[in-house]
């Protein structure tokens, strides 16, 4: 172990030293992977953390929570209920969301806590600042909230915001702006805690009128007596309750969210992993080069008597030096990077899923565990090849340098059996089914296509070796010859770099396919469905998740109007299906088939869809997306069975619509329907059709004139809307462009460490060139034509891998993870663009090697002899 | 006169200490003479080579080829000197593994820029004159070790160099190969009246020569 330690640190530590670009390179490769796999880690995990968080911080000490299906329950069922009192207890609670508006234009999202604070002070701390160490009495705080225009808000918000007692700030809930005065702040203990303190807590009946539903709450927190086993009680309840109200343990909210983020998450942490092999194929290149360079010192070595074990064992400490650096080095890069992601993904995740205020998670021990876990053992592997191939080296041969004369490539048959069967098992892959609602298999199926690519780049490099001579040489002359020479007679070093490469390329081509059909798609179904003229929301309703309906002022301003031909008031909102949610949504189907226009899926002819849905008027039918459709693998005809405040409810499907709004699954029913079983709801938007030779523009500005100061609405044209809902497509897919880069960047570092690699390893073939009278230009130029080559067949292997991969993610994977079909379109544009781009960078990386090469003497030659 | 050294000196520094590996020498070669350069090991011949090759300048003294003093050379200067003017054929025969023989014959005249079809006839009948018309096609690993010289000197010559140098060029053959290769020499000091600078351990080989300069520790011991 001594002489291990001893060797090391003369043989491996020195030369990492001297060779201090090269190290520093391959560091700055691994960092960047495995910071990448973990932020994203980070980041994926806090939008679920600031959700669970939220829910944690706000249940307190409750145990157990009595939920209604979908829309809360009615304060009239609770006076039924009297009897949950005998399990402990129970505190009724309504949540909502308010925009906080400072006269600065500042704006931010508070979660409001309506309780009743005689009854949840044992579910709850209130730790109050005017009140010291000692939480305040149930009377005192009474005082304080008995007023309808009174709210305690956080101190760490009030601090943030310049408020102290007394203050008044404006709160918006849904459409309604009112002004409420502070009377307290809470210090950041309890609830206060949620969100990064964007908390407000308010009486239970102002925060009822405030968010429009008197009458309603969204449950009933227990805290059980110690009486019973939570599960005994649990199971009690459950038997007692009367239908269409629930019990669950207030964990099991997160858990839906979980379900319904697990797909996007899975999909982000894949790509992340790129990034990372590319990172690991730099380990390769720099253990490739040691040994290479020192093979003369390695044949010394082992002449002097140090075993092949020995050997093996420096280079791949070396490896898991490198590793070790990177590794850390990445963790402390992940920090960084993930802010950046989760800023990245921050729309997607609010404007799809859920709202939250995500910031990544601290590095803990588990990343820490991750970061080496990973980074470590594959780094070993990576360089257990190289590694190997110094073990080999014969004493006495390396010393005199002879097995360093290159043979030639000779391509075996048998060589193309290996991706044969790759395809093969990718093709049958891309046809399984999805494990657990993930696609498991066609991501299988993805990395079979990868690796088959990549046993297949040295036939490629091969076939082209045989025919790039005549088309380089008419190119570029001699030095096009000798490029292509080079190249074919380096085949197996080259392999895995052009392999890396086209892996990188073939992703960045397979998503700006697969995205940018997506954006066609979504083009066209923009174009087909929104048909109506003008759009409208509250202005707090920033997302899916936020039940904020309209003041019936608001509709009453927007009926009256009178270039206004229909509207359709559309409510929506989360029920609990299987696991996880889907959205309900309720709108005047009639309406909709008068003046708007769905795309059906199921039946496909739009005038039988249109039928079906005629024909679902007033029945217990329901039209659903397709998410919905291949999430829950239903079909036009089947049943889907709901849990309604009448208890649970059969409905037909009657047509499946296409719909890329949300991944979560959306059923639609007519207003009569809905009516029937959750009561006259409440809209949530409202879409308006004008009548012929109405201006949108000049009617929403007479509508926004008219809602003044007092109500706050948003009011989108049909051009207005278009926009924004590509605005949110776009963000969505940031993160996708930023990760690529990434990968891309690192690839390129490694075409520059691989034509380093190639030159170091041909230094006797440069000096014999040199030695015949090639001079430094020409030497430049045949390795800027290499680097050329290179990229190029990268490039189009990465080009033909990419649309296989392409296929596989918009047939099988975003079906499999989203439900969403998407028509193939070739973003031509943008391919040709980035092939050039990738020449030009791969050249590029060529010049510092070009340098290196041109600048090798011609004596190196005769010296050695 | 083709080859002109006086009072050549050719110092390395490494560090902190200066190794004077040829220490004043002073030697000529005429058009069409065959000389045959001895020495032990560590004389300071290949040093000598390296500087008559144009690939090293001198630390002091003055070294013409064919009239041009090369000390006041630029590097580009020099490559073209040894483009034009020089051949170099080794022990180890330094073909390039990845071209066929042609296109090793036929290398230095495309870095001169001369027309593919010039250079690829050129390289057509040298490859016959070396007795290798039938390998063209053929990878350096394909030839036996007499091949790949002959290929090696048909590479040199293919330019019509004033000067061939030779290091050791049958150290690595057998007797019979190495025999064909000195024919080979000596054929073309002959017709078309080649320079050459030959270094060699083996005193038959170095027969063949029409002079014989020996080194010894840097400086030419002896000359006839």
């Amino acid at each position: 172990m001594k002489l291990f330690s001893k060797l090391f640190h003369q043989f491996i530590l020195r030369h990492l030293v001297r060779e201090r670009m090269r190290s520093i390179a391959t560091i700055i490769g691994i960092a960047l992977g495995i910071a990448v796999v973990l932020a994203i880690q980070m980041t994926n995990a806090s939008s679920l953390r600031g959700f669970e968080k939220a829910i944690e911080t706000v249940s307190g000490r409750t145990s157990l929570e009595v939920v209604g299906t979908g829309l809360g329950l009615d304060e009239g069922v609770v006076t039924s209920l009297g009897w949950l009192r005998s399990y402990g207890q129970v505190a009724p609670i309504i949540e909502g969301e308010a925009e906080a508006r400072a006269a600065d234009g500042r704006r931010e999202t508070l979660r409001v806590l309506g309780v009743d604070i005689l009854k949840d002070r044992s579910f709850r701390e209130y730790n109050l600042l005017e009140f010291g160490a000692a939480e305040p009495t149930p009377q005192e705080f009474l005082e304080l909230l008995i007023d309808p225009k009174a709210v305690v808000i956080t101190e760490k918000f009030a601090r943030r915001w310049g408020l102290k007692t007394g203050d008044e700030i404006e709160l918006t809930f849904a459409d309604r702006a009112t002004r409420y005065r502070i009377r307290g702040l809470l210090l950041d203990e309890g609830p206060a805690r949620a969100v990064d303190g964007n908390f407000a807590l308010m009486d239970i009946a102002a925060a009822q009128w405030a968010l429009g539903r008197l009458g309603r709450l969204d449950r009933l927190d227990v805290l059980l007596g110690d009486r019973k086993s939570l599960d005994q009680a649990e199971e009690e309840i459950r038997r007692r309750l009367p239908p269409g109200l629930k019990v669950q343990r207030p964990a099991r909210r997160g858990a839906q969210v979980e379900k319904m983020l697990e797909a996007f998450h899975f999909n982000l942490a894949a790509l992340s992993y790129i990034a990372l092999l590319v990172g690991l194929f730099l380990i390769y290149n720099t253990v490739s080069i040691s040994v290479i360079t020192r093979r003369e010192e390695i044949g010394t070595l082992r002449a002097v008597g140090v075993t092949r074990g020995r050997i093996l064992g420096l280079f791949l400490a070396e490896a898991a030096g490198l590793a070790v650096i990177g590794c850390g080095l990445g963790l402390g890069l992940a920090r960084g990077l993930s802010y950046g992601a989760v800023r990245l993904t921050a729309t997607t995740v609010q404007s799809l899923y859920i709202a939250t205020a995500a910031t990544p998670e601290p590095l803990g021990m588990r990343q820490v565990l991750l970061a080496f876990g990973i980074g470590l053992p594959l780094a070993l592997l990576a360089a257990a090849l190289p590694a190997l191939e110094a073990a080999r080296v014969a004493p006495m041969a390396a010393m005199r340098g002879h097995d360093r004369l290159a043979s030639r490539y000779r391509l075996k048959p048998i060589l193309l059996l290996g991706p044969l069967v790759l395809f093969g098992l990718a093709w049958w892959m891309a046809g399984q089914p999805p494990v657990q609602g993930l696609p498991l298999f066609a991501y299988g199926s993805a990395v079979s296509i990868v690796f088959g690519a990549a046993l297949l780049a040295p036939a490629v490099l091969y076939g082209l070796g045989r025919i790039g001579d005549r088309v380089l040489f008419k190119l570029f002359r001699v030095e096009g010859r000798l490029a292509n020479a080079n190249l074919a007679g380096s085949i197996p070093r080259l392999s895995i770099s052009v392999a890396a490469l086209a892996v990188s390329l073939s992703m960045m081509v397979a998503i700006a396919v697969m995205i940018g059909s997506f954006r066609e798609t979504v083009i066209y179904w923009v174009g087909q469905t929104l048909q109506a003229d003008l759009y409208l929301r509250p202005a707090t309703r920033n997302n899916v998740a936020t039940d904020a309906p309209f003041s019936p002022e608001v509709e009453q301003i927007v009926a009256g109007h009178p270039e206004v031909a229909a509207v359709d008031r559309f409510r929506n909102f989360d029920l609990a299906y299987a696991d996880g949610l889907v959205t309900i949504g309720t709108g005047e189907f009639q309406t909709l088939l008068n003046y708007g226009s769905l795309q059906f899926k199921e039946p496909a002819e739009p005038e039988a869809g249109r039928e079906a849905m005629r024909r679902a008027i007033g029945q217990e039918a329901v039209v659903v997306s397709e998410s919905f459709a291949l999430k829950f693998a239903k079909q036009r005809g089947d049943a889907v069975t709901l849990d309604t405040p009448r208890g649970s409810v059969v409905f037909r499907i009657a047509a499946i619509y296409y719909d890329y709004s949300s991944d979560r699954g959306i059923l639609v029913m007519d207003r009569g329907t809905f009516n029937r079983y959750w009561g006259e709801p409440q809209a949530t938007s409202l879409t308006v059709y004008l009548r012929d030779g109405a201006d949108p523009d000049r009617v929403r500005d007479q509508l926004l004139a008219r809602f003044g100061d007092q109500y706050r609405v948003f009011v989108f044209t049909n051009k207005t809307l278009r926009e924004e809902v590509l605005r949110i497509f776009d963000s969505t897919f940031s993160i996708t462009y930023a990760l690529e880069v990434i990968a891309i960047f690192v690839a390129i570092l490694g075409v520059a460490s691989t034509l380093l690699t190639l030159i170091l390893e041909r230094r006797r073939e440069l000096s014999i060139l040199r030695l015949v009278g090639a001079d430094y230009r020409q030497v430049r130029k045949m390795v800027l034509i290499e680097a050329g080559m290179i990229g190029a067949v990268s490039q189009a292997i990465g080009l033909l891998i990419g649309l296989l991969l392409s296929l596989l993610l918009i047939y099988v994977i975003n079906v499999q993870s989203f439900g969403w079909t998407i028509q193939f379109h070739l973003p031509t544009g943008f391919l040709i663009q980035s092939s050039i781009l990738i020449l030009i960078a791969t050249v590029l990386a060529g010049l510092y090697p070009a340098r290196a090469a041109s600048r090798l003497p011609a004596t190196e030659q005769m010296a050695e002899e | 006169m083709i080859l002109n050294l006086k009072n050549v000196r050719k110092r390395y520094e490494g560090g902190e200490s200066v190794v004077e590996a040829v220490r004043g020498v002073t030697l000529s070669l005429a058009a069409g003479d065959f000389v045959a350069l001895m020495g032990p090991s560590g004389c300071g011949k290949s040093t000598l080579l390296h500087l008559c090759g144009a690939m090293d300048r001198p630390s002091e003294g003055e070294l013409s080829i064919e009239g041009t003093e090369i000390r006041r050379l630029s590097d580009d200067q020099l490559t073209a000197l040894r483009r034009q003017r020089l051949g170099f054929v080794f022990q180890f025969f330094n073909l390039l593994p990845t071209l066929t023989v042609r296109e090793n014959i036929e290398l230095p005249l495309l870095l001169s820029g001369a027309a593919a079809g010039e250079s690829a006839r050129r390289a057509g009948e040298l490859a016959e004159r070396v007795g290798l018309g039938h390998r063209q096609g053929h990878y350096p690993q394909q030839l036996s070790g007499g091949e790949m010289q002959r290929a090696a000197i048909a590479r040199a010559i293919i330019h019509r160099p004033a000067l061939l140098i030779a290091d050791e060029p049958t150290g690595n053959l057998d007797s019979g190969n190495g025999e064909k290769v000195l024919e080979l020499l000596k054929e073309l000091n002959r017709d078309p009246g080649l320079t050459i600078l030959m270094a060699t351990h083996s005193n038959e080989t170095a027969a063949i020569a029409s002079r014989l300069v020996r080194m010894r520790d840097g400086l030419i011991e002896s000359e006839g």
